[in-house]
Formats: C-alpha cells, structure tokens, sequence
C-alpha cells in the first residue's frame, strides 16, 4: 500500500486510536488526482488496529512489570524457581537439538538423492557409450566388407602386397586376400570412428574433472 | 542393587523412546557446556547408540560374565573420544536427572540408590579397563595420508602412514576421523597385513550422502591427516587350522580379506586358497588387477571374478571387454556355491549385509559348519 500523506498531527502529541478514527481527509477536486477514499479508508482502519494492538500490549506489560517489582520486594519467591528454569533451558536445548538434527538429515538425504541421480545418470552415459562404441563396430564392420569384397572384385590378386601363399589352391588364396583386405580396411574405418569418439569423451570427461574439482570440499584448486 | 528393579524402571523409561536420550544430552550440556564440542552436530545417530547400549546394558546387569567384556570394550572405546575419568560423574548426574524426570512417581530413594550403584559399577569397569588400555596403547594414533589411487569414481584406495606402529591382525578395522568431518569416526579395514614401515591401506567405497566416505573417496589427497582408534574386530585368520581357506568379498569387503590372503601367503606352507571377488558390474571390481598378479604368483591361490548386473558378453559388446574371460556371471553367493564344495575349508565373508547373509546362508546348506565361517558386514547402504 502506498503510504498516504497523513493529516498534519501536532508535533508532540501523540497519535491515538480515537484520533485517527475521526481525521477526516480532504476531498480532491473534481477531474483532479487526489486520494483514493476506499485505500485511505482501509488504511486508517489497518492504523487503527495496529495501535489499539499497541496500547493493549503495553498496558499488559506495565501490568506485569508492577506485578514482578512488588513479587521481587516483598523478598518471596524468585522471578522464576531455578529448577524451572532449568528445565526450561532443557527444553530449548532440545528443541534447537532437533532441529539441528532435522537440517542435518535434510542435508543428507537431499546429497544422497543429487548423488543418487548423478548416478544415474552416470549409467545412462556408460551405457548410451557403449551402444554406440557397438553401433560403430558393426558400421565399420559393414563398410569393410563392402569394400574389401570391392577390392578382390576389381583388383587382380597380384594387387595384395601381402607375403603370397604361393602354394595355395586358388579359392583359398582368394579368400585370405578378400579377409586381409577386409581386415585393412575394417581397422582403418574403425579407428577414424573410434578417435572422433574417444576425443568428444575425453573432452566431456575434463569438463565432468574441473566442475567436480570446483566443487569438493576446501577447493584444492 | 535390585536387578528386577532396574529392569522394570529402565523399561518404563525407554518406552518414552528418543525423548529419553533428547533430555539427557540436553540436561548434560545444560549443566556442563564444556562436553557440546565433544559431540558431533547432528545427534539423532548418538541417541540411538546411548539407548541401545543402557538397554543392553541393563538387560545384562544380572549375567556379568557377557556384560563386563562389552563395558570393557566400550570403556577403551572412549579413549578416542578424548573422554578421562573427570567426565564420568557428570553424564552420571544427567543420566540419573533424566531417569527421575521420565519416572514421575514411580521414582524412589531405593531406585535412586540402585541407579547410582549400577552407574558408579559401569563407569568403574570402563575406566579400569580405559587406564589399563593406557598403559599399553595411546587414545588414538594420528595418520598421514601418503597416497591416494582413484579406482573408480566412487572407490578409493589410501595409504596412511600412522605416527607409531599400529599393532593389528590382518583383518581387523580401525575407526577413522577426517579433520573435515570431527566427531564422525566411521569403521574402515587395514587392506593389508603388517608392513616393516607400518604403512596401512584402506579401501574406501562412496556412499551417496554419507558424511564421511565421499570425503575419502573424492576429497582426500596425499600429505592430508586423519585420526585413527584401536583397532577392532574377530574377522581375523585362525591359525591353528590345518584347513583350506575360502575368502568371499563383496565390493570393498575385499580389504580385510587381502590382508588374510597376504598373511597367508607369509606361511612357510600356504594352504590352498580361493578368493571370489564380487561385484554389480565389471568396474566394480577395482582390485582385479592385482589379484590376478598375485594369482600368477601363488600357485596355491585361485580368485575367481564375479559380477551380478551385467550379463555374459556376446558379439561385440565381448570384444570391448577384452580380458574378460574367467569372470563369473550371478550373484556372488550362487557363484561361490556352483563352484563348491567347501565343507573342509574354513570361510571368511565380507560385504554388504546381504551379500554376507546369502553367502553364509549357502556354505552352511553345503555343509560347511557355521563356527568355521567368520564374517564382517559394513555399512547396509553398499552396493
Ligand atoms: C567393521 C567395519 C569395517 C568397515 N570397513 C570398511 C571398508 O574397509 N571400506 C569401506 O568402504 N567401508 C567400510 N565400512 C563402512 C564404513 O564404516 C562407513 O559406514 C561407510 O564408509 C559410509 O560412511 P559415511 O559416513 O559416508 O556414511 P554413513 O553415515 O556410515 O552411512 C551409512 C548409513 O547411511 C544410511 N544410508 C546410506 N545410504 C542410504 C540410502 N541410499 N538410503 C537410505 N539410507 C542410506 C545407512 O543406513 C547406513 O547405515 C566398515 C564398517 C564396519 C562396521
Ligand atoms: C555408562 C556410561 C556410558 C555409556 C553406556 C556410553 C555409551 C556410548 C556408546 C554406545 C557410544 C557409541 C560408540 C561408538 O560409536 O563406537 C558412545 C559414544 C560416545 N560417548 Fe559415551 N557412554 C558412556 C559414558 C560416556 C561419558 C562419561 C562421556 C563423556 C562425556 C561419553 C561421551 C561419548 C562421546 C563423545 C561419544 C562419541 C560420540 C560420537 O562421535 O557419536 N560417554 N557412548
């Protein structure tokens, strides 16, 4: 709420419940800007209370302060036994107890669910990994069989520079030359694959080492 | 002092449940402030412990033969905790404001005077056998974290170097205070039998949101320090055996055993061996590397590799996993019983909870009798 410009109040007085009751705000001109009657309204009667609140309590606690000065000079009672007041730090060391210990499981339990999740998440990477490290395999599995059997195919034996069984039967010899070939190929697919994907892993796995360094106990950075 | 009395009175307190221990640590750090810092922050854990060792205690004030050795044990037990013979009377004095607060009117002078009696005897046994433990061994040995080697990203294997000889058996455990973590002493197993320079290796697996494993496994680097307390615990070889020798290892289950199969192999004559080495999946199995060195070794020793949540690799998935070959497929109990029968060997089991009780489980169904198995479970949340 926007605090209104309140009419002018002698200084000194004091401002009462009955006094705020009867002040009665000027009426803006017509046309003009001026006080909205309902926000004022509502407000003086917010005041109102406030300080009926305020006198109530102060009287109690005069009413109090008289009542404890007679107790402590006609020399009875103490203020308070002190068994009750020892009991009563007992209760407040307990309650403060309890809740320390209410902060300290909510720690933990909010750590272990994080961890929990992190976990999990671990798990799905590993596993997403290692579905493509197997997709990568059987791609670079196929390609090299089609251009290993592309090679026997156009290239005259000869062309295999590997050591010659020379005294193979022709279809074996072929067929070692089309496994060689396969296997050329197959390892130089495999390992362009496998380098990109090791090279984003291990960029991944830095970033994963300096946030969790940032983030352990005293830095250590 | 009336046994049947302070029964029925402690049974009357204790069904108040954690109101009971709330008051008496709040009572003891009313009237002695000075004992807050001796305490870890958060309580709950703490309460649980005092109750379940005053119910133990009382359900056994009539049988002292058991109940001795455990005072006893709790007694030196505090040593650690920097607790002297001063701080005595005053968790006396609570323990008794508290029982008088929850026993209303059923409180009286006698029951006041058993109270005392029984508190005045515990605290006796304890810190006789406290002072005696002085004579020998210091309240706790400061360590030197030497190295650290990440196995995986939620195991860890440090070298702690003690500041004096840290006399144990191979498979026993120390507790372990990191400066980050003060008053959060957490049980961890030598990985290793007795070296000349007295260095100790512990293998350390990440729980998620516990206080204390994350910060070993992932926070702590070599030159750091940590606090150890006497070490404990009856997983320990039986030497007087003729018998062949069974180690089963649940992920980091694995230290207390290697530091047996290392005692072992010191014999003039090792026993044969079979180490099986489980895990959930194949990275599990952080320590393979070196088993199978020693396996190479030893001709006495076999280790066999198990893993649970993987199944057995086919086609291309088996060629990215080269070396897998001899790695056991199942849950490491089942794997330990195809591979059977064990009845003339003596067992050694440790793991998760579960993992230990399917084993031990098993090996008693096949024969082997439950006094030749000894065992250590860890903490119920390891995977
Ligand atoms: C004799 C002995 C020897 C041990 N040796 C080893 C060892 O060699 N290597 C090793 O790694 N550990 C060992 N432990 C376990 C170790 O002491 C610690 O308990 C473990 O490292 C975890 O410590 P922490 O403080 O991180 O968590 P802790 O506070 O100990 O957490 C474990 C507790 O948290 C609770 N908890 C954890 N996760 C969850 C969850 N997801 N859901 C619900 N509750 C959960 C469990 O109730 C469990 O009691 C050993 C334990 C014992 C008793
Ligand atoms: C009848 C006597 C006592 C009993 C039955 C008792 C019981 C226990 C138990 C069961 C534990 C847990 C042990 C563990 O985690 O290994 C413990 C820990 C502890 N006790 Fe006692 N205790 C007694 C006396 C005392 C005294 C006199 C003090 C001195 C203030 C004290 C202070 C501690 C502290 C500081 C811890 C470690 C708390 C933590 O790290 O969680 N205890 N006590």
């Amino acid at each position: 709420m926007n605090s209104p410009n309140l009419p002018v109040v002698s200084e000194g007085s004091r401002l009462t419940p009955g006094e705020l009751h009867s002040v009665v705000f000027a009426r803006a001109a017509l046309g003009r800007r001026g006080y909205d009657e309902e926000q004022v309204r509502n407000f003086l009667q917010y005041v109102e209370r406030e300080l009926v609140k305020i006198f109530t309590d102060k009287a109690a606690l005069a009413d109090e302060v008289n009542r404890l000065r007679s107790q402590a000079s006609s020399g009875s009672r103490g203020v308070m036994a002190p068994e009750d007041a020892h009991f009563q730090a007992v209760r407040i060391l307990s309650q403060a107890q309890q809740t320390a210990d209410l902060y300290v499981a909510d720690a933990e339990r909010y750590t272990r669910e994080l961890a929990h999740e992190a976990r999990l998440h671990r798990e799905a990477i590993l596993s997403d990994a290692k579905g493509r490290a197997e997709q990568m395999l059987e791609d670079a599995h196929r390609k090299a069989a089609a251009v290993a059997e592309a090679a026997v195919r156009t290239a005259p034996p000869q062309a295999a520079p590997a050591p010659r069984p020379e005294n193979l039967p022709d279809a074996d010899r072929l067929a070692l030359e089309r496994e060689i070939a396969y296997l050329r190929t197959y390892s130089d697919v495999y390992r362009t694959h496998l380098r990109s994907y090791l090279e984003a892993l291990l960029r991944n796995v830095d970033e994963w080492e300096s946030s969790e360094r940032a983030s352990l106990p005293g830095g250590n950075a | 002092m009336d046994a049947q009395r302070l029964k029925a009175s402690f049974a009357q307190v204790a069904e108040k449940g954690d109101a009971v221990a709330l008051f008496f640590y709040s009572d003891l750090f009313v009237r002695n402030p000075h004992l807050r810092d001796m305490f870890p922050i958060g309580m709950s854990g703490q309460r649980d412990k005092l109750l379940r060792a005053l119910g133990h205690i009382v359900s056994q004030v009539d049988d002292l033969s058991n109940l001795v050795p455990f005072l006893q044990q709790l007694g030196r037990d505090h040593r650690r905790f920097g607790i002297v013979a001063e701080h005595y009377p005053h968790v006396g004095a609570s323990l008794l404001a508290t029982l008088r607060h929850f026993s209303g009117t059923a409180w009286t002078d006698d029951l006041e005077s058993d109270w005392t009696a029984a508190y005045t005897l515990v605290a006796k046994v304890m810190l006789e056998a406290a002072d005696e433990n002085a004579l020998t061994s210091p309240a706790w040995w400061n360590g030197q974290v030497v190295a650290v080697e990440r196995r995986r990203f939620d195991i860890s294997v440090l070298r702690i170097q003690p500041d004096r000889p840290l006399p144990y058996a191979p498979g026993q455990s120390v507790a372990l205070e990191v400066p980050s973590r003060l008053r959060h002493w957490r049980y961890y197993s030598m990985a290793n039998a007795p070296r000349p320079d007295h260095t100790v290796d512990f293998h350390v697996r990440l729980v998620d949101g516990g206080p204390v494993s994350p910060v070993l496994v992932r926070g702590t680097q070599a030159g750091d320090r940590v606090r150890m307390g006497a070490p404990i615990g009856t997983l320990t070889l039986d030497e007087s055996s003729p018998r062949d020798v069974l180690l089963v290892a649940g992920s980091t289950g694995l230290a207390p055993l290697k530091a047996i199969l290392e005692q072992v192999s010191r014999r003039a004559v090792p026993p044969r061996v079979h180490l099986f080495f489980g895990a959930r999946s194949r990275d599990g199995l952080y320590d393979l590397e070196d088993l199978a060195k020693l396996a190479d070794g030893f001709p006495w020793l076999t280790v066999v590799p198990a893993v649970s949540d993987e199944p057995g690799g086919h086609g291309f998935s088996s060629l990215l996993q080269s070396g897998d070959d001899g790695i056991e497929h199942g849950n490491l109990s089942d794997v330990v019983a195809r591979r059977g029968p064990w009845d003339g060997h003596d067992a050694y089991v440790c793991g998760p909870a579960v993992m230990v009780g399917h084993t031990v489980e098993q090996l008693t169904r096949l024969g082997v009798p439950r006094d030749r198995i000894r065992l250590e479970t860890f903490a119920d949340a390891q995977r």
